[in-house]
């Protein structure tokens, strides 16, 4: 009988598709296990192997803001639809919705239609060449920014 | 030190729950006893802080911690009473554990069981909450109400218009809460704790039902449908309303069977807390009201009798839909969220409905997708349930029982998609079909076919074969619960001592379950 058993386990983990979940997440996820109990992250390393880009990005805008010393930061991200029609980084390159980018930072995020878009002080812009946070320098800049962008919808 | 607070949290869980089973005069097998007390015990502790911000107390370790202290003490006060009257081995029966055997052939897999548990226990502890559900709601808030001890802190000032995740109930929010206080920064252990009871608990379900292969071959099912396993580390809503779903059905589906009063009303506050989750549990709730009335029909119940033993099963469900669905978004959060404007306009027009009844089966439960999504289990199912139909041309009360709760939800979740278009077919409808998974593996230990499977086996290995799947109690314990139920029904307000003594006469008290879960010749088992 408890070969049997034995058997009946090895026939289900080797069956169909169960097979390549199988190996793909359990297995992986042992094998993911052996290297991380010895590893040494912190946890901000850990969120960061586990949220990739769009923390990574997150964290580098809020070091660069405590730096600067920016009293109250309100930061304006492109619609992530322009990433997916205009420059077809979309999904491997999106910027966080503003929940989560509070989440992330604890700095207000906003996105083209959200009420507070109008006291945006700081642009997030992404181009093949990297990210860069520049700062809005007047109120028609501001409009500018926010009418080029308006023919992209916020999509998260 | 962060492991002796959660040993101590853990014991907290284990007596507030313990303290809620003997309110509700639940006496039942040790192995249910422990997981049914921290999985309850979990529910409270997810309630105290919502509780404490319901009375804008700061929500500080101190606050949190001494609260969930006191209620573990105030929710054993019958204990202490049964302790002072019985002495203290009452209690102890109640947890005592057996010289602990596995049967060879479980080894297996109880090896496989333990790799999945680990690695879930592991990823859950190591790893940050992920789905984007958690971060753009419940996690988030739950981060800043820890610096800023209350629920309701600087996240509302954001920009909330890509989420409504900030007004889904407090569970998550609560239970994360408690875990960051007590020193683990990504919370989330607390859903190993569930995960875990559960899992023991549905395997001694299936083992009451069918030989210990079989509950294994169906758990493995179980544990292996890809996107549940996710969320046995991933914290989210869908995997603990699952949970008390399925247990109210089972403890209400006891209480047709056995007739024991208690489990009835132990079955309304499981649905109430499955609501407390997710509030739209309340709708598939009210769908097992024709087969409580038929339960109480055939069991002569007068009319009087009838509505106050349902008042008394709704009323739960009711209060956790109101105070997490109305009341707290309405009265507490500073911003407004209008439930009814998310209701579908165009009823009248059938045609959506009918689309997502048919989506549900061609997408979610038998194309290719579906079975990235659950494994085989559906395909199982239907095959044993079709192959029952055509050897067997019947089916017992019990798997009757089960199939109507699988339509239910098959109907309700169908229907609240309809009713609410929010609710995606790819993301809300297919984790509400969690709660499929459960049922479907009960009906499978109810199957007639594994049931004769089971008895062959027991009979090429030379045990006693009549333990599997009875339709009516079949024991002198069983059938004297059920006579002393219907002779002394619970009074309300007295559930305590009332659903004690009829739950448990004095020969069977604390050893084992009076319906489910008792299997007498369980203990004739020679191997």
């Amino acid at each position: 009988m408890t070969i049997i058993s034995a058997l009946l386990v090895i026939i289900i983990l080797n069956v169909g598709y169960y097979k390549d979940w199988f190996q793909a997440k359990p297995l992986q996820y042992w094998t993911d296990f052996l290297k991380e109990k010895d590893d040494t992250l912190s946890e901000e390393g850990i969120m960061a192997s586990r949220y990739g880009i769009s923390y990574t990005m997150s964290m580098r805008i809020k070091h660069v803001l405590e730096q600067k010393n920016v009293v109250h930061p309100i930061i304006l991200f492109e619609p992530n639809s322009y990433y997916r029609d205009s420059l077809h980084i979309y999904p491997k390159v999106h910027v966080p919705e503003p929940a989560v980018f509070y989440y992330y930072t604890g700095l207000e995020g906003v996105w083209i239609n959200s009420p507070d878009a109008d006291k945006a002080n700081y642009l997030v812009r992404i181009t093949s060449k990297g990210v860069a946070l520049d700062m809005i320098r007047t109120p028609e800049q501001r409009q500018q920014l926010l009418a080029f962008y308006r023919k992209y919808p916020p999509i998260l | 030190m962060t492991f002796l607070v959660f040993i101590l949290l853990f014991i907290c869980y284990l007596v507030s729950g313990y303290g809620l089973l003997t309110i509700f005069g639940m006496r039942l097998k040790t192995a249910y006893m422990i997981t049914l007390s921290l999985l309850l015990g979990i529910v409270v502790a997810s309630f105290v802080p919502f509780l404490l911000q319901l009375f804008y107390v700061d929500l500080t370790p101190t606050t949190i911690f001494g609260s969930l202290l006191l209620a573990a003490l105030v929710l054993n006060i019958p204990t202490w009473r049964r302790i002072r009257k019985e002495g203290f081995p009452a209690v102890r029966r109640s947890f005592a554990l057996k010289p602990f055997r596995i049967l060879p052939y479980e080894v297996p897999w109880l090896l496989i069981f333990g790799f999945f548990i680990f690695v879930s226990i592991w990823r859950c502890y190591y790893l940050p909450p992920t789905s984007r559900d958690a971060l753009s709601g419940p996690e988030a808030i739950a981060d800043f109400a820890v610096r800023e001890h209350t629920m309701i802190n600087s996240f509302f000032n954001v920009d909330l218009w890509s989420t409504n995740n900030q007004f889904k109930s407090p569970y998550l929010i609560s239970l994360q809460m408690i875990c960051k206080m007590a020193g683990f920064p990504f919370g989330q252990v607390w859903l190993s704790i569930v995960f875990v009871s559960f899992m023991i608990f549905l395997y001694h379900a299936l083992k009451e039902r069918v030989h210990p292969i079989i509950a294994g071959l169906l758990l493995l099912l179980f544990l292996m449908t890809p996107e549940m396993y996710a969320y046995t580390f991933m914290i989210l809503y869908d995997y603990s309303n699952m949970i008390f779903f399925f247990l109210s059905l089972y403890f209400l589906f006891d209480y047709f069977k056995s007739g024991i009063r208690s489990h009835f009303y132990f079955a309304g506050l499981l649905m109430g807390i499955a609501t407390y989750i997710r509030s739209e549990t309340l709708a598939l709730a009210v769908l097992f009201l024709p087969v409580i009335l038929l339960s109480q029909r055939r069991n002569k119940d007068s009319f009087a009798k009838i509505v106050k033993a349902d008042v008394f099963f709704f009323l739960p469900s009711i209060l956790g839909y109101y105070l997490t669905a109305q009341f707290y978004i309405k009265y507490y959060l500073p911003v407004h969220y209008d439930i009814g404007g998310l209701v579908n306009d165009h009823l009248s027009d059938l045609g959506p409905l009918f689309q997502r009844y048919s989506d549900i089966v061609t997408r979610l439960m038998t194309s290719e997708f579906a079975i990235h999504l659950w494994g085989y289990i559906l395909y199982v199912t239907a095959a044993l349930f079709l192959a029952e139909g055509i050897f067997v041309r019947r089916y017992s009360r019990d798997a009757r029982n089960w199939l109507y709760a699988i339509l239910v939800l098959y109907l309700g979740v169908g229907a609240l998609g309809f009713l609410l278009p929010m609710m995606n077919l790819n993301e809300t409808t297919k984790r509400a079909l969690f709660k499929l998974l459960p049922l479907a593996v009960l009906y499978l230990a109810n199957n007639q076919l594994l049931i004769r499977l089971s008895q062959w086996i027991s009979r090429w290995e030379g045990t006693p074969v009549h333990l599997f799947a009875r339709e009516q109690p079949s024991t002198p314990a069983l059938q004297a619960n059920a006579v002393l139920a219907k002779k002394a029904p619970v009074k309300t307000g007295k559930l305590a001592s009332a659903g004690g003594k009829t739950a448990s006469p004095a020969g069977n008290a604390g050893k084992t379950a009076p319906a489910p879960a008792a299997r007498p010749s369980s203990k004739k088992r020679k191997r």
